[in-house]
């Protein structure tokens, strides 16, 4: 056999096995990327539960029941409120 | 001896060959089954939101519990079931009897808490499996639940927006093929063979603070009047939106046991009613229009007025009126002398340009056209009531909507659920000289020697009328049980709101519109007025000016928030 077979053979191996190492790097990949997907949706449904619990508490109701048992406030009347009006 | 290798080897040949080829698929299918799996791609039911983009409906994630029943052991623990049954939430019998069941495959619970579902994995009982699905919530339970309506547990629309929406709000899985090792991890992924589509978010016209408001208005008055039912509808007549409706009794989406029944009746938008003294404005608008009479035109009362077997009467006696005071003082022999002058089509033409006899379109399941006959059928008698409310049924809502005309210097505005804050082009109806004489005759009413000084608004200068009807029982009228009603607009200076309220059956502390419905409409306007940020028109004290003369202190505190103490 001359130098060029062996260096093709060479090179044919390094190719061969180069391929197998893609391949299993590709799936890797692949199993990662599924991973950080079930991630996501996970952080989408814990953000859409955040959003229903801020909400909850930041409803007119509990808003009102907290302003008027806790903080004794009472709600404005007009008589009681001095409004500025700009110049015309 | 060798005649038999031969044979053996032709054998082994012909069967390689057969799985190589023709027989390949099968064992193809074997692998593929091993390797490869059908993934469902889950998607969710759109939101709904509200004008200020709260959240008024959302779906978070669940699991359904599913026994199968040939893989639970039979000899399952007691210690085990009943710790099943505690985190279900079900008593120990009914989880044995769904455990018994012949089918194989058992819900055990459906919309289960992932965090108690994540205890029940923990438990690990052999065939006992967690299905994902979604759950919808509804943070503003009883005030919002005739506005956004509710799902049945396979998320499908039954009630209000989430059923009118359905199409638009429904989800829909997707599915893919992936390639799986035997660890059961995703190791290549084949492509998608169905796209999953989420719903799209809905966003509605509805404030959640002005919700709130009608619907705490509402709750107090029936409680005050003991009365069976009540509604109110709020719109801004500049956009045509509905910022608010709301009827008592409501019910909480939230809780599935109760889904049914009296409560889940919109009645704003599918109750239709003897409109009474609300419409007298329409008819006193048209003669007005026509030219027939101006507010000042002085109209002989008297006691009683003939058309047909039965005269006409009034609550008051009243010699004389002029048409204003026709409209302050409720007059029905005024509304229906006025009424008679004109030619029946005409009445009905106005009376159907506003919406009367007609299906509102507006994007409600259940909305009501309520009854209007056509002109050619009406007696003078029949002319004669229609005038002043009877004889014609509309909903509240038509009502509202049609009460737009007053606010809008005369255009009868397109009303949406859907958020549009851009201003809307309305359609002419009556003139715009017309509309604001009769704001100015509506204001009236509010004031003294009105029927509804109760509707008086701090702050803000508001006008309506008011009605009050018996109820139709049998085949003829109730003699105790009523309707009571307000229909206004304010602020009178510049109209941003039409309300509409209606009582059902007041028993205690009166039972006219004026007594009952008006104090609820008050409370409405102020609030939500306030809420939407309009300066009082109305004089109210402590009005300053502003002016950069004025010297470091001499200006008391302002008062901007909500609530002060």
């Amino acid at each position: 056999m001359n130098r060029a077979t062996l260096t093709l053979l060479a090179l044919l191996l390094i190719c061969a096995l180069s391929l197998v190492s893609a391949q299993q790097r590709g799936r890797k990949l692949v199993t990662a990327i599924e991973r950080a997907q079930i991630e996501e949706r996970k952080l989408n449904q814990e953000w859409l539960r955040l959003e229903y619990e801020q909400r909850n508490l930041s409803k007119s109701a509990r808003i009102r029941d907290a302003a008027r048992n806790q903080l004794n406030m009472s709600p404005i009347s007009p008589n009681r409120t001095i409004y500025l009006r700009e110049e015309r | 001896m060798l005649f038999m290798l031969f044979v053996a080897f032709t054998a082994l040949v012909v069967r390689a060959l057969w799985i190589q080829g023709p027989g390949n698929a099968f064992y193809e299918a074997k692998a593929v089954k091993g390797t490869q799996r059908e993934l469902e791609m889950s998607a969710s039911r759109g939101k709904i939101l509200d004008r200020n983009g709260q959240v008024i409906a959302t779906s978070l994630e669940a699991k359904a519990v599913i026994a199968y029943n040939d893989t639970v052991p039979k000899d399952l623990s007691d210690e085990k079931i009943k710790q099943l049954a505690n985190l279900l939430q079900m008593r120990e019998v009914d989880v044995r009897k769904k455990l018994k069941d012949e089918r194989n495959q058992v819900f055990l619970k459906r919309q289960v808490d992932p965090a108690i579902a994540q205890q029940i994995r923990k438990l690990e009982i052999p065939g006992i499996g967690l299905n994902n699905e979604f759950r919808r919530f509804y943070p503003e339970g009883e005030a919002m639940a005739h506005v956004v309506g509710f799902t049945n547990v396979e998320d499908h629309g039954q009630e209000g927006m989430e059923l009118s929406r359905e199409n638009d709000l429904a989800a829909s899985t997707g599915k893919r093929r992936v390639v799986v090792d035997r660890l059961g991890r995703i190791v290549e992924d084949m492509g998608v063979l169905q796209l999953p589509q989420n719903g799209k978010d809905l966003k509605l016209s509805v404030d959640s603070k002005i919700q709130y408001i009608a619907y705490n208005a509402l709750k107090d008055a029936v409680e005050k009047h003991r009365a069976k039912a009540a509604g109110a509808v709020v719109i801004n007549v500049q956009t045509g939106e509905i910022l608010a409706l709301a009827n008592w009794p409501s019910y909480n989406p939230n809780d599935r046991k109760i889904l049914s029944g009296e409560q889940l009746r919109n009645r704003v938008m599918t109750d239709t009613f003897e409109p009474g003294s609300t419409i007298k404005p329409f008819t006193v608008a048209l003669a007005m229009e026509k030219g027939q009479v101006n507010p000042n035109t002085v109209m002989t009362i008297g006691a009683k007025y003939l058309v047909g077997p039965k005269p006409i009467t009034d609550t008051h006696l009243y010699p004389s009126l002029t048409v204003a005071e026709v409209i302050q003082k409720s007059s029905n022999i005024g509304t229906s002398k006025l009424a008679m002058n004109m030619p029946a089509s005409e009445m009905w033409d106005l009376f159907t340009a506003v919406g009367f006899g007609q299906t509102p379109k507006v994007g409600f399941p259940g909305a009501v056209a309520g009854r209007l006959h056509p002109h050619q059928k009406w007696m003078p008698t029949d002319q004669a009531r229609i005038a002043f409310g009877y004889g014609i049924s509309t909903s509240l809502f038509q009502m509202a909507r049609a009460y737009t005309i007053f606010a809008r210097d005369g255009e009868l505005v397109p009303v949406t659920i859907e958020h549009s804050p851009d201003y809307k082009a309305g359609v002419r109806v009556i003139s715009a000289k017309t509309a604001i004489e009769m704001r100015s005759m509506l204001e009236s009413v509010t004031e003294a020697g009105g029927t509804a000084i109760k509707a008086h608004a701090e702050g803000y200068r508001v006008g309506g009328k008011t009605g009050t009807a018996h109820k139709v029982a049998g085949k003829g009228y109730s003699t105790n049980k009523y309707l009571a009603y307000f229909t206004g607009i304010a602020p009178i200076s510049a109209p941003r709101i039409v309300v509409a309220v209606m009582v059902d059956e007041p028993t205690a502390n009166g039972y006219y519109g004026g007594q009952v419905a008006a104090p609820i409409f008050s409370t409405i306007v102020s609030e939500t007025l306030r809420a939407m940020n309009v300066a009082p028109d109305s004089t109210v004290k402590n009005m300053v000016q502003r002016d950069d003369a004025i010297k470091p202190g001499s200006v008391a505190p302002i008062q901007r928030v909500v609530l002060t103490q």
